[in-house]
C-alpha cells in the first residue's frame, strides 16, 4: 500500500474553551497514529478570524497536520473528523513529495482577517474583449 | 512652445491598452508559492465582492490561473477567503 503525504487543515469550534480544542487536539492526533500515520508536524494556529461565520462562530482554533498515510488510513481519519461534532471544517489535500514542509502561519505576524483589497481595476463589464469600444475615433 | 502632434490632455495610446505588459506573479517570482492556506495571498486576486479576478485582468498565466482558482476554491470552504462579501455601506 502506497504511503502518501497528506496534510489536513482544521477548524474547531472554540465553544468549548482552550482546554477543549487542546483535548480534541490530542484525539485528532492519536487517532491519526492509531491508523499508521506518522505525523512529521502538528502546528496548533490558534483562534483565528474566519472570512465569513460559520454556524454562530465568527472565530475558529486552527490545526494543521501533516502526515504521511496510507490511502485507506486517510479515509478512516476524514470519516472520524466529519464526526467529531466540535470540528467546524476540514480539508485533507495530498502534498508532493518534494514540497517543502507548510511554514508554521502561527509563528507569523497576526494577519488582519482577509478583506479583499479595493480593485485598482474596473470590474469588467459583460462586453469585453469584442473589438474595439468608442473612444472617440470616428465622427 | 506646445508640442504640436499631441493633443492636449491625452497620453498617448496604443489600441486599447495601457502599454505595460502584464506578466504572471507566479512565473515571475519563483518563491511565490499557490498555496489554499495563504488567505491573504489569495485574497489580492479577489474583487472586493470575493469574486475571482480573471487571469485576463492580473496577467497569470493558463497553468497558474488553473492553480489558483482551486487553491481559492479550497481556501473558501475552510473560510479563509469569502465566497461573497457585501458592500460596506
Amino acid at each position: 500500500m502506497p504511503n502518501r503525504r497528506y496534510e489536513t487543515l482544521i477548524l474547531i469550534d472554540i465553544e468549548q474553551g482552550d482546554a477543549g480544542c487542546k483535548d480534541l487536539v490530542a484525539r485528532i492526533r492519536t487517532l491519526a497514529e492509531g491508523q499508521g500515520a506518522t505525523i512529521s508536524q502538528l502546528q496548533e494556529w490558534g483562534a483565528r478570524e474566519l472570512a465569513y461565520p460559520i454556524g454562530r462562530q465568527r472565530r475558529a482554533y486552527h490545526v494543521l497536520l501533516e502526515y504521511r498515510a496510507t490511502p485507506p488510513a486517510l479515509a478512516e481519519i476524514e470519516r472520524n473528523l466529519k464526526l467529531m461534532e466540535p470540528v467546524l471544517r476540514h480539508l485533507s489535500v495530498r502534498q508532493a513529495e518534494n514540497a517543502p514542509p507548510a511554514v508554521n502561519r502561527a509563528m507569523l505576524p497576526v494577519e488582519p482577517p482577509v478583506m479583499p483589497r479595493p480593485r485598482d481595476v474596473e470590474e469588467p463589464a459583460g462586453d469585453v474583449g469584442n473589438g474595439e469600444l468608442n473612444e472617440g475615433e470616428g465622427v | 512652445m506646445p508640442k504640436p502632434e499631441r493633443e492636449r490632455g491625452r497620453a498617448p495610446r496604443r489600441g486599447r491598452g495601457m502599454g505595460r505588459r502584464k506578466v504572471c506573479r507566479f512565473c515571475a517570482d519563483k518563491v511565490m508559492l499557490i498555496d489554499h492556506k495563504d488567505g491573504r495571498m489569495l485574497g489580492s486576486f479577489l474583487t472586493e465582492r470575493g469574486k475571482i479576478i480573471p487571469a485576463r485582468v492580473t496577467g497569470t498565466c493558463a497553468r497558474h490561473q488553473r492553480h489558483l482558482t482551486s487553491a481559492i476554491k479550497q481556501a473558501r470552504t475552510l473560510a479563509l477567503v469569502p465566497y461573497q462579501t457585501t458592500y460596506p455601506q
